[in-house]
């Protein structure tokens, strides 16, 4: 990818891990039909797949491990961390076979939540000494997509937590109808990149190395679809982003947003950021699961860029001016 | 034993005693035969790497062996004087004999992670987790005695010293079922969260979990009163009791971490340091059959021995290439046999000359 920093450290370190690629979807969505098309495609490279055992379809790969969604509370003061157990386990045994494939791809069940997925990339050492989560990848189905949303909080989180979304069956539905979906889906998360797909025939540039840190283009596109409040109500899953053009204190913006997920943590479900930090010419790349946080610097400022701090929020019940207030306070003296 | 570490004038011990070999691929374990015969290592690629005792010295003498399509996820000692059981992410249970034959004994639904065997004068049982379950076998590995389930993922078994109980580690605590049982009744020790590991007193006083946490939970198994033992900066990988059971000897911090078990300990007493490297995690620990002597492997590649009575450690071999992943010491106390991540397998002979 071209807008990846190949000389940093930091950037080399990341490049060094195995990347895994989180697939959700609702029952019938085409999960498993964009898998087999992931999977017998030309691309030269090697999948692990980790699937749950009441998959739709068969899986056409060497190396598939079933697993049991085994989930867990940890006990670490968070109210609610939950986590993948049966993953962990899963990823330290893979990686004794690293040179056997060059990543991995788990699919959830169609009911299942995103988040204990996505914190076990947060929470446990060793996943996060070995791989890195490149990206969740949620399939949507077009025609029952509208109902899907009003039937099931766990479709809403799934589409609250892709960073790629595909839009599959689109030959199903009109184009009128499309624009619809793609507003109400955008109105959930703002910040995914949404591709159309009629049975999962997505490029795989689409799908696979997706980079999750890499947030700046979706992020500086973010703000024009976030200020349409218009028909969204309080108890909705909505995105809302906010800019800051001067330098942040990176001490005073880790306090807030410590602060903040620790309080409001249930009702975020993600959080995304690329800040700029007083004294510091590097962008540093903030992302958030509920109330698990981490960071990382990913290389300067692109020649000719405006360094300007850009956070996006994912969630229900968002106070936009109180988030405002507390994003602008972390400004640097 | 010499008194510190930073003896890089003098050979270490491996270059005076021992032998390594490079595998291809991640060493995932070793174990030593119960007569002390051959060690054995196993690898990522389905691989095993067995060393006759003649032959410790001469690593090109080593015999390396596919067995599994996958990778080697367990080994253990097979419950007879020789050979070895191996479990891999092939869904299969093998057993290598000692003249190298390789004879399947389970092939079957799930990946085989953990095996354990004991065994005396008069026979001998084989325990193996897959999935939930637990399977434990005659002498022969052909005979299911019984089939034991759980609540989740089983993470670790353990039969106690006297081969009368097998307990295994899951989410939300431990189980413990009697061996012989006509009917099998569990006896549950909770303790919510996630448990990945597990070791039992030699005496049989307690049984204690490693937790996903960074912790240690531990069952007075007399009335069941909880134990927590904190404070680790990692995961403990690896933990066994001493020979007398006096400590519990832990990796997971940059210092052989070791909890007393006696005068009213662990409860309300702080672990003692056999020596480590500043700096570098521990990720394995074994302890000597017969001396009081603990191993300890350490993420930089390095591999030392402490003397859990009096602050001296030895150099075993010194850093260099990946993390220690296995660690055994032979039923004798003659062997020390470590891999590392990156395929390193050594072998240092420690009986009197």
């Amino acid at each position: 990818m071209s807008d990846t920093v190949q000389a940093s450290p930091d950037a080399a370190a990341q490049n060094a891990l195995v990347p895994v690629t989180v697939l959700t979807g609702f029952l019938g969505a085409g999960k498993t039909t964009l898998l087999n098309h992931i999977l017998t495609a030309q691309h030269g490279r090697k999948y692990a797949v980790v699937v749950n055992e009441f998959g739709e379809l068969g899986v056409d790969n060497d190396l598939v491990v079933d697993a049991d969604e085994e989930v867990f509370e940890m006990n670490n003061g968070c109210i609610c961390c939950t986590v993948r157990g049966d993953l962990i386990r899963i990823l330290g045994n893979l990686m004794k076979r690293r040179a056997k494939f060059d990543g991995i791809i788990v699919e959830t069940t169609g009911l299942a939540d995103p988040a204990p997925v996505a914190q076990t990339f947060f929470v446990d050492e060793d996943v996060r000494g070995k791989t890195r989560l490149d990206a969740v990848v949620t399939v949507v189905d077009a025609y029952n997509v509208i109902q899907t949303l009003e039937e099931s909080p766990e479709a809403v989180n799934q589409i609250a937590f892709a960073d790629v979304i595909i839009l599959n069956k689109t030959d199903l539905v009109d184009e009128v109808a499309l624009a619809t979906i793609e507003s109400r889906i955008r109105s959930i998360n703002a910040v995914a990149r949404l591709h159309r797909a009629q049975r999962g025939d997505v490029p795989l540039s689409d799908v696979l190395d997706q980079g999750g840190f890499d947030l700046q283009r979706a992020l500086e596109h973010a703000p024009h679809f976030l200020e349409d409040t218009s028909h969204s109500h309080e108890a909705d899953v909505t995105s809302m982003s906010f800019e800051v053009e001067e330098p942040l204190d990176a001490a005073h913006f880790q306090a807030w947003i410590g602060a903040l997920l620790q309080e409001k943590g249930a009702d975020i479900l993600r959080a995304k950021g690329i800040l700029n930090y007083a004294g510091e010419d590097r962008r540093f790349a903030f992302q958030a699961v509920h109330m698990m946080a981490d960071g990382d610097f990913i290389g300067p400022w692109k020649a000719g860029e405006e360094p300007v701090s850009r956070l996006v929020f994912i969630g229900r019940n968002l106070n936009r001016p109180q988030l405002r207030r507390g994003f602008e306070s972390c400004r640097a003296k | 034993m010499s008194g510190t570490v930073n003896e890089t004038m003098t050979p270490s011990l491996l270059e005076r005693r021992g032998a390594t070999r490079q595998l291809e691929g991640q060493i995932t374990g070793c174990a030593i035969a119960r007569d002390s015969g051959q060690v054995a290592f196993v690898t990522g690629e389905g691989d095993i790497m067995v060393a006759s005792r003649p032959d410790w010295g001469r690593s090109d003498a080593w015999d390396v062996t596919t067995v599994h399509d996958g990778a080697i996820l367990a080994i253990a000692p097979d419950a007879a004087s020789t050979g070895f059981l191996t479990g891999g992410d092939d869904n299969a249970l093998r057993r290598v004999a000692a003249d190298g034959s390789v004879t399947d004994l389970v092939k079957g639904r799930r990946w085989i992670e953990h095996i354990t065997t004991w065994c005396n004068d008069k026979g001998g049982v084989i325990a193996f987790a897959s999935g939930r379950q637990v399977e434990l076998r005659d002498a022969s590995g052909q005979t299911t005695l019984k089939v034991l389930e759980h609540p989740s993922t089983v993470s670790g078994i353990v039969f106690d010293a006297k081969g009368k109980r097998i307990a295994a580690s899951h989410y939300n605590g431990a189980s413990m079922w009697f061996v012989q049982a006509k009917v099998d009744t569990v006896r549950p020790l909770e303790w919510k969260g996630s448990h990945i590991g597990i070791a039992i007193h030699p005496a049989g006083e307690a049984l204690v979990t490693s937790m996903q946490e960074s912790e240690l939970h531990g069952w007075r198994l007399s009335d069941g009163h909880n134990m927590r033992m904190s404070g680790y900066p990692s995961k403990v990988q690896s933990m066994a009791f001493t020979r007398n059971g006096k400590w519990l000897v832990t990796s997971g911090a940059d210092t052989i971490v070791m909890w007393p078990f006696f005068g009213g300990g662990p409860m309300g007493k702080p672990p003692a340091e056999a020596g480590g490297i500043p700096g570098v995690m521990c990720t394995r620990i074994a302890c000597h059959p017969v001396h009081d002597i603990v191993a300890a492997g350490f993420a930089d590649g390095s591999v030392l021995m402490a003397d859990t009575g009096a602050q001296r450690i030895l150099p075993v071999c010194l850093a260099g290439g990946g993390a220690v992943s296995a660690l055994a010491f032979s039923p004798d106390g003659c062997a020390l046999a470590f891999g590392t991540e990156d395929g390193r397998a050594g072998v240092v002979d420690l009986s009197a000359r």
